[in-house]
């Protein structure tokens, strides 16, 4: 099989981060997420936590700009990031990669299938409640301030818009089927997918 | 009063774009520009002359442009071409030196003399950033500094940022030395008629003195900070290859580099003007490049020429309505004709002003306001331009937003996962630029007052 990359985006509480793990032990391929800053505050002897705390976020605050300089730490982080993906996909790797404008990062690459995952309200709170043990009001509100974030610094720094069906390759809603069997139901697709176009 | 107060609005507006960071500043100031000619000089003032004043473009083809015996100023208002076609020279010039190697050759024979010891290498990059700066710009001398420091840092592991932030501070210092450091500088000079011997034996013999004492105030905030005793590497066992791939270009490199800074710290008795300068040393660069003109050519930042543009134009509104005058009048009122007064407002608000917003739009704003003010108070007018150099170079030192050079720095460091936040920035430096302008400010005091 050639190389191949599954970006995945997802909405707060939908479960795209655990399809992304499926699909990546499924293909046996590394699935990137924030991993990839720990890789750098290892090499550089830093506390990976001053990476963390500034990934995934638009630009805030006064900054300035001289020649393609940016004095934001959120520009230089996602920079950071984009550059790994960019790194990444020339090493002829496959990989998974969970958001990061990922499926805007490469999206001139041939070898890219991106997938946007999506939830119903209901489900994502559901789910939300389960895993960080909240009341509904909590994770409503944590559902949307993570959404508004990831919306705010996704648009900001790629050409489609956030969740917009004509940005990606395939949207899916995890609430149909659950997080599991949308996972399977996806790697069949892929591999199917990938099978054909070997041939 | 519809030119006045447009040309107030307009000038206003491109400071909030500016800062604002949205679109390319290039865009912005020429933008505002083409506002200022329509509604300032057409609608406002119905005078072609008020535009062609501004533009300035005559002044190109006098041959005091070129070449002006005694030190006479080269440029009175509206656009300074002598500044536009001086960094374009230095920018070509600069172009042809990193080619060549020359920087990273520079600072990693620097990093060996030092013997790979880290705090050696600290102090010994801060005076590499502040000698270079006084000569090349900041952008392109801490674009090479960090990413030598980092790689430095990576191999000796020790920590990349506070000696980033104390490069940066000493190239914002060492450009306010001289005429050519830093863009308000060139302004300043090309404006007001002074010469680099001017800008070295007054803000250059401040700079010296301020970069002595912030040499120790660095090397005893952040030296424990640099490196844990446990991360102690041995020095001889350091594989960092100093070498020079083309040894020609960078001997030519070199030589041009050494021509320039000979004919800029002889222009006032040669009578050379920086124009000329900027263009034989461009020209002397792109000959000798051979088929590299093309690609030095194409390197060039032409947007910040742009912008350099865009920006005398709106600053020329200003002037040719007389609202800058007022500004000056509003200053002299303030300190009621107390120089000591006067110098510390323009001081300590130019630099308050650089650490927020640009300060090439604003030394290029103050300018006519400390002519004015010479004009009506009886205040040495060289005393004021002096003032205004330092505070418009140090202030910028105060926020990652203040200069161009902080901003590369930071985005440098922050690229190769060192991140660089306001508070971390500042925590660093706002101290550091406090006791230089403070220092500045007695130093003006004591010889000028």
């Amino acid at each position: 099989m050639g190389q191949f990359i599954i970006s995945v985006g997802r909405e707060y509480g939908s479960g795209g981060h655990e399809i992304a793990t499926r699909l990546a032990e499924k293909f046996n391929i590394p699935l990137y997420d924030r991993n990839m800053l720990d890789q750098m505050a290892e090499r550089n002897g830093i506390d990976a936590e001053d990476l963390h705390k500034h990934e995934e976020m638009k630009r805030q605050g006064l900054t300035r700009t001289v020649r393609g300089h940016s004095s934001s730490v959120q520009d230089n982080i996602a920079q950071l990031q984009f550059d790994f993906i960019r790194q990444k996909a020339e090493s002829g790797e496959s990989f998974v990669v969970v958001g990061r404008c990922s499926e805007n990062v490469l999206r001139d690459h041939p070898g890219l299938i991106s997938i946007f995952v999506r939830g119903d309200e209901a489900a994502k709170t559901e789910r939300i409640c389960r895993l960080y043990r909240l009341n509904k009001l909590e994770a409503k509100a944590k559902m949307y301030r993570h959404d508004k974030k990831r919306k705010a610094y996704h648009n900001y720094y790629s050409k489609m818009k956030w969740g917009d069906s004509r940005g990606y390759d395939f949207c899916v809603n995890s609430s149909l089927m659950g997080v599991e069997a949308t996972a399977d139901a996806l790697y069949k697709m892929l591999s199917d997918f990938l099978k054909s176009k070997e041939q | 009063m519809f030119a006045e107060i447009m040309a107030i609005v307009i000038f206003v507006m491109m400071f909030v774009l500016i800062v604002w960071d949205r679109y390319p500043k290039h865009i912005v100031t020429l933008g505002c520009g083409a506002l200022t000619s329509i509604f300032v000089f057409g609608v406002g003032m119905r005078s072609f002359e008020a535009f062609y004043n501004t533009l300035a473009i005559s002044g190109i083809f006098k041959s005091s442009f070129w070449y002006a015996a005694g030190e006479s100023a080269e440029q009175t208002s509206g656009v300074n071409w002598a500044t536009i076609i001086f960094l374009w020279g230095m920018m070509v010039m600069v172009e042809g030196m990193a080619e060549a190697g020359f920087f990273d050759w520079l600072c990693l024979k620097i990093a060996k003399l030092a013997h790979y010891e880290p705090t050696r290498i600290f102090v010994a990059f801060m005076i590499l950033s502040a000698v270079l700066a006084m000569f090349i710009d900041s952008i392109t001398v801490i674009l090479f500094l960090a990413a030598v420091t980092i790689r430095l840092a990576r191999t000796l592991k020790f920590n990349p940022v506070p000696v980033i932030m104390a490069e940066i501070f000493c190239a914002n210092l060492g450009g306010s030395a001289t005429m050519c450091g830093d863009p308000p500088n060139i302004i300043i000079g090309t404006s007001l008629g002074y010469s680099f011997a001017d800008f070295v034996l007054n803000t250059g013999a401040i700079g010296a003195l301020s970069l002595v004492i912030i040499i120790l105030y660095f090397y005893f905030t952040m030296r424990n900070r640099l490196q844990d005793s446990a991360d102690k590497v041995d020095a001889g066992a350091i594989d960092v290859e100093v070498k020079i791939d083309n040894m020609k270009e960078f001997l030519i490199s070199t030589i041009i580099f050494l021509i320039a800074v000979a004919l800029l710290v002889t222009h006032a008795m040669t009578g050379l003007t920086v124009a000329f300068i900027g263009t034989f040393i461009a020209a002397i660069t792109l000959i000798t490049s051979g088929k590299k003109a093309l690609k030095l050519l194409k390197r060039v930042d032409y947007f910040t020429l742009l912008f350099f543009i865009g920006l005398f134009i709106v600053v020329g509104g200003l002037e040719e309505t007389g609202v800058l005058v007022v500004i000056a009048e509003f200053i002299a009122k303030v300190s009621g004709g107390n120089a000591h007064l006067m110098i510390a407002i323009i001081l300590w608000v130019s630099a308050i002003a650089s650490a927020f917003i640009d300060n090439i739009p604003f030394s290029a704003t103050m300018i006519p306001v400390i002519r004015t003010l010479a004009a009506t108070t009886g205040v040495d007018l060289s005393t004021m331009a002096w003032t205004l150099a330092i505070g418009t170079d140090i202030g910028g030192s105060m926020t990652p937003i203040g200069a161009s050079a902080n901003v590369v720095g930071i985005s440098t460091a922050g690229k190769e996962g060192y991140p660089i936040s306001w508070a971390t920035y500042c925590k660093e430096l706002v101290p550091g630029t406090i006791i230089v302008l403070v220092v500045s400010m007695i130093s003006i005091f004591v010889r000028y007052l």
